[in-house]
């Protein structure tokens, strides 16, 4: 038996050896290229192991709440949520503009200005001395080469401005000039600005069609203010570009390295945070309310709603199914929610209700107050009642919940995916307070993928959807609520299949008015609204919060209602240009004691 | 010789401590989940508590969860699916076993070759991995389905327990004397077998409930469970999802566990306790 | 000899090809359109997100006829080439498995094999007196009924947060990167020791419990009798009835196994542990085809694998088996 145990001992010790080495080979193969002190030399230092592997507490941020899967492709063009390496486009790629949603002004990041010259023309100054992190220059042809890339290539998500886009080209180093068909959407143009990553040419220029559109582009060169060190089943590492170009401009962002952890649910990061593990979590975080008061970590507001408004969660209505074809019977809908009882129950006062046009507060001067005075809604069960009994919805059998006028039964579903479960306690919310209209609504919650397929092919009942952003033009939300044409399958909104050319047209026109032209796009809003308010084809119900919690035990001057100049906590993807690499850089460490 | 061989068991079975134990906790169990319901007025998933998780008091008799929902009142619901998945589902499991086991046993020759490769085939595959993939396709479950889809795939060590038993007694004298006398098959195996597989029938019914509890805890635990109603592992799901381990709220997540460890127990109790009875050989000690 | 290992080769054969193809066919007919889920997230204009898909699903074979993917799935298998993952596009399956294999390797074989040892020697201790049997007795079974993921629950609660002596979640520490070092080796066992103890655990109660019943039964067997009535010490005796015990302990070994790797992947999902049980539930969340089938196939491989060892081991321990295999009469 002895001889038995001393084998076991080394069976144990492989066994762990294995999983530590396992590990250890994690660290890519191909060394990481750093730059050299002088630019814009293109010399490329001898390759060097990542030399530290333990990282100091106090150069290091630790945060999550963005990745929810093992970083797989930093590759800018990867499309929604394949790029789980968050902070790809943000700190190893960058925009040309950057926008405040505090202020609802864009600011200039890789380009210095840019401006309407005439009503087809549009011209772009970049700043000097822009550089890649191998030392190359990034110049206008960067820009134009990436712009291009669209144009060849049908896959790349922005490949679409090519519509009303018809050239590119470089006048010199530093200036771009784009020219435009008669009638460009200047609203989405405007918001392409600040979300297309602009790719080195001297790198990209030689890659084949497949490596550029689904391409993971490991090892990658950027011109951002952090550089890629390393990556795991569970985080991703960044390491300060000590050569950004951007350090005299904005200034040094503190931490010397990021780590970008993907938790596999929310509960983890909760349990870090509290520990000072995590310094910031953009996960959405049970309890916070009751911890933020207590003192456990910080959020952007003291008091409720603790955080801010982040996107708009909008209850679908499948309008090719009835009773959903009924105006009358999504009015009534409308009224039938108790929104109420979804922010104070289900997120415990951690969101707020929504505007019944569904426009952030953000956006709110394109709000039209008249018309939501007029044909707004708000939790009435009363006046759900009589709206149902107006149109012909009566209870014929008896049991408590209205039959459609030609007499066939009602019984709806509203969905969520199972797992995500500030949602499903909100159409558990939604499907209760119907039913106590007399709206026979159950709540289901089937797995993800099965949701998803549901939502694209319209084979939902009712389902919600938050894509609407924040974002420096109210056009996007109507785009994403009435996407056209209707397709087979939905991808990117218009979910229920609204379909109405009315409607259609108008945003469309909004899609066309200047950016400048703020009242020409109040009242291209406020048609919109009408209409919208009239059908209720979909139902916003509340704001999802930009998550945030954080801890002030390793870096401090964090943003929050009290800053001067807030900017947003957030290290979500897409969020990096709003603002999120501005709080970074505004970071101090706390000294050591 | 059957009833006094009735009454021999039932003299040892009152007088087994292990039995008595094992089956009153399971029996109280089962009478809580009956009656349990009656005596809350709350539904479990009626948001009753308006200040959100408290611990246990004399109103909430297990405290509340985030949410203010009841967690007596979801405790003693997700204690009728437990018993009804276990019913279920043991009692597929026990019946596909006890078909197959005793098929190839009594058969023998090719038939249960067959059947013995099928057992071993079904034996190895992880079966909680297959149910994993099967439950995914299943956009709408209940717990019917999730029972039957976990009897389906528990059946093997009864088959093979069932199958050895079916062996041994196959050529056992009585038999062999009932063939002789020109007895028919069918009637050889309700009169004289199966009587003395009563034993491992009933020894092998408990166990597989308290295999098929644990499963499906364990399925509702991972998401895969049911998509209506509550059960114990789903309890622990959502406890665990809402951060009830950092929050401290153990009242959510430490009662079904206990509950589920502790009817377990008692069935593996109540097992060895009639395993003593039935054979004679273990009653000391 | 042969035929004997012949026998366990056909099932184990026929299994495997079985089990592969009910781990080709199943994920195929998953609910919803993986690719199109792949998409989703993307809110691609129309154009992009035609291109796209067309794009991924020649990417993935996937225009094929089903039985030229299944013979495909075959020759591919052969390669070593599981497809490529569309939860992690696009890293190849093989590599994300072979990720986390290491882990399950490090959590199942250390808990395996010590539960078993650890669990039968209790339980043959505890077959001694009555008193120890019933002391030993009731935390057996308390033991081997409690689900695993309760106690992985349990442990983390209060060695994890209320006492703070381990960590509770991941592999390793987040400010470490992955290095031969005694800190970083020390810091992964940090984290593999309540996970495994979960295992470990209920594992060691089934053991013992097992055991004890059938310490029991071998002590009340003839040769037993006979020993005793010769005058031998009770330890030989017992020695004796150890080891025949231990027979049909290991034959209860190998139709563990499935239960145990189900054990292993809740364990995995509450302490957040990479192995391959919480990447196939990753997979399966995430609608990946191609991983789905990988990591089942994995799991399938290493059981078939740790049956056949046992099988070894058992013609090597019971020499019944081995003489009854050459021919001649134990």
């Amino acid at each position: 038996m002895k001889r038995s145990r001393i084998v076991l001992s080394i069976l144990v010790a492989m066994a762990l050896l294995l999983a530590a080495c396992g590990q250890a080979t994690e660290v890519p193969p191909e060394p990481v290229e750093t730059e050299e002190a002088a630019p814009p030399e293109p010399t490329v230092a001898p390759p060097e192991e990542p030399t530290e592997v333990v990282f100091e507490r106090g150069e290091t941020l630790y945060v999550s709440g963005a990745a929810w899967g093992p970083p797989s492709t930093w590759n800018p063009f990867q499309p929604g949520n394949l790029a789980n390496t968050t902070g790809t486009i943000g700190f190893l790629y960058e925009v040309l503009f950057a926008f405040d949603p505090m202020t609802g002004e864009m600011t200039p990041w890789l380009a210095e200005s840019g401006e309407w010259t005439d009503a087809t023309t549009y011209d772009l100054a970049l700043r000097e001395g822009l550089t890649w992190s191998d030392g190359e220059p990034l110049t206008a042809a960067d820009v134009v080469f990436t712009f291009e890339l669209g144009q060849q290539y049908a896959a790349l998500w922005f490949s679409n401005v090519w519509v009303y886009l018809t050239g590119v080209t470089a006048v010199d180093d530093t200036h771009v000039q784009f020219a435009f068909t008669a009638d460009p959407l200047y609203q989405e143009w405007a918001n392409n600005l600040y979300n297309i990553p602009i790719v080195p040419e001297h790198l990209w220029a030689g890659l084949s069609e497949e490596d550029i559109t689904i391409g993971a582009n490991e090892n990658p060169i950027g011109s951002g203010a952090y550089l890629y060190e390393s990556h795991g089943e569970d985080r991703n590492v960044w390491v300060r570009n000590e050569a950004w170009w951007g350090i005299d401009v904005f200034g040094t962002p503190a931490p010397a390295r990021i780590v970008d952890i993907r938790t596999s649910s929310n509960n983890v990061a909760l349990g870090m945070v509290i520990k000072g593990e995590l310094d910031l979590s953009n996960n959405y975080l049970p309890g916070v309310a009751d911890l933020s008061t207590r003192g456990y970590v910080s959020t952007f507001f003291a008091d409720a709603p603790y955080m801010l408004s982040a996107n708009t969660a909008v209850l679908f209505l499948n309008t090719t199914k009835s009773p959903m074809d009924d105006p009358a019977f999504r009015r009534a809908l409308a009224f039938a929610i108790n929104t109420g009882d979804i922010v104070n129950v289900a997120y415990a006062n951690l969101v707020r209700a929504a505007n019944p046009t569904g426009l952030l507060p953000s956006l709110s001067n394109f709000v039209d107050q008249d018309v939501v005075d007029r044909l707004g809604f708000s939790y009435d069960p009363a006046e759900s009642r009589s709206i149902l009994a107006a149109a012909g919805y009566v209870d014929v059998d008896g049991d408590g919940f209205v039959e459609a006028p030609d007499g066939s039964a009602i019984a709806l579903e509203v969905t969520c995916p199972f797992g995500w479960t500030d949602w499903m306690e909100a159409i558990s919310v939604i499907a209760n307070s119907a039913q106590e209209a007399g709206i026979n609504i159950q709540a289901a919650t089937p797995d993800y993928g099965a949701w998803n397929t549901a939502l694209q092919s319209g084979t939902f009942d009712m389902t919600l959807n938050n894509w609407a952003n924040m974002s420096n033009t109210p056009w996007t939300l109507y785009n994403l609520l009435f996407r056209h044409p209707i397709q087979e399958l939905m991808q990117s909104g218009n979910f229920g299949r609204y379909d109405n050319q009315e409607i259609f047209d108008l945003v469309d026109a909004l899609a066309r008015v200047p950016s400048t032209d703020v009242a020409g796009m109040q009242a291209a809003c406020s048609a919109i609204q009408e209409l919208m308010l009239t059908e209720v084809p979909m139902i916003p119900l509340w704001y999802n919060g930009l998550w945030a919690q954080f801890s002030n035990a390793t870096w401090t001057n964090w943003p929050t209602e009290e800053s001067a100049a807030a900017t947003l906590p957030t290290t979500w993807s897409g969020y990096w240009q709003l603002g999120g690499l501005q709080t970074l850089i505004n970071l101090e460490p706390v000294p050591a004691p | 010789m059957k009833t006094a061989k009735g009454s021999e068991f039932l003299f040892f079975a009152l007088r087994n401590p292990k039995l008595r134990v094992g089956l009153t906790v399971v029996l109280f169990f089962l009478g809580l989940s009956l009656i349990g319901p009656l005596l809350t007025h709350n539904a479990p998933f009626d948001y009753v508590n308006p200040a959100g998780a408290d611990p246990p008091s004399s109103e909430y008799w297990f405290g509340t969860t985030t949410f203010g929902q009841d967690v007596f009142a979801q405790f003693v619901e997700g204690l009728r699916a437990t018993f009804l998945v276990g019913w279920i589902g043991g009692g597929l499991g026990t019946l596909i076993g006890v078909i197959v086991g005793f098929t190839a046993g009594y058969r023998g020759g090719l038939v249960d070759e067959a059947l013995n490769m099928l057992t071993n085939i079904v034996l190895v595959i992880p079966t909680l991995a297959v149910l994993l993939i099967i439950t995914a396709y299943l956009e709408v479950r209940g717990v019917l389905i999730e029972s039957i889809f976990i009897g389906l795939t528990a059946w093997p060590w009864t088959a093979r327990a069932i199958r050895a038993q079916t062996f041994s007694l196959r050529s056992r004298e009585f038999v062999d004397l009932a063939r002789l006398s020109g007895m028919k098959s069918s009637k050889i195996v309700f009169t004289e077998i199966a009587p003395n597989m009563m034993s491992y029938l009933l020894l092998a019914f408990i166990l597989q409930f308290g295999g098929a509890t644990l499963i499906a805890a364990t399925l509702d635990f991972i998401g895969l469970g049911p998509t209506t109603g509550i059960s114990l592992g789903l309890m622990m799901n959502n406890a665990v999802l809402w951060g009830a381990l950092y929050l401290g709220m153990w009242w959510w997540f430490v009662p079904p566990g206990l509950a589920i460890t502790t009817i377990v127990g008692a069935l593996y109790v109540t097992n060895v306790g009639l395993d003593e009875v039935f054979n004679p050989k273990l009653r000391e000690m | 000899m042969r035929r004997y290992f012949g026998r366990k080769f056909l099932i184990y054969g026929l299994t495997f090809l079985l089990a592969v193809t009910i781990d080709w066919l199943i994920p195929r007919f998953m609910p919803g359109d993986p690719i199109a889920n792949m998409l989703s997230r993307a809110a691609l204009n129309a154009d992009a997100a035609q291109v796209l898909y067309t794009y991924y699903t020649h990417a993935f074979r996937l225009d094929l006829p089903i039985w030229q993917q299944y013979l495909n799935f075959w020759n591919a298998l052969f390669h070593g080439d599981l497809g490529i993952s569309t939860y992690l596009f696009p890293t190849p399956v093989v590599r994300v498995l072979l990720r986390a294999v290491p882990y399950d390797i490090a959590l199942l074989l250390p808990a395996i094999l010590l539960s078993w040892l650890a669990g039968n020697r209790f339980g043959a201790f505890a077959a001694r007196t009555k008193w120890l049997d019933n002391t030993v007795l009731p935390l057996g079974y308390i033991l081997t009924a409690t689900p695993y993921m309760w106690l992985g629950i349990l442990l983390a609660w209060v060695l994890g947060i209320v006492l703070g002596l381990f960590p509770i979640a991941g592999a390793y520490s987040f400010d470490l990167s992955p290095h031969l070092s005694w800190r970083f080796l020390s810091d992964v066992v940090w984290h593999w020791f309540l996970p495994f103890a979960s295992l470990f655990l209920v594992q060691f109660g089934g053991w013992a419990i097992g055991m004890r019943n059938m310490i029991i039964y071998e002590l009340e067997a003839d040769y037993s009798h006979y020993l005793e009535a010769l005058g031998s010490p009770r330890r030989l005796v017992r020695n004796y009835a150890f080891r025949n015990a231990l027979l049909p302990q290991l034959s209860g070994l190998a139709l563990q196994l499935g239960v145990i790797v189900a054990g292993a992947l809740v364990t995995e999902v509450v302490f957040s542990y990479p192995g391959i049980g919480y990447l196939l539930l990753s997979a399966i969340q995430n609608q990946d085809y191609f991983l789905v089938q990988g990591c089942f196939l994995f799991i399938i491989i290493g059981v078939l694998v740790a049956n056949f060892a046992i099988d070894i081991v058992y013609v090597l321990v019971d020499p019944r088996t081995r003489k009854g295999m050459t021919g001649e009469k134990a």
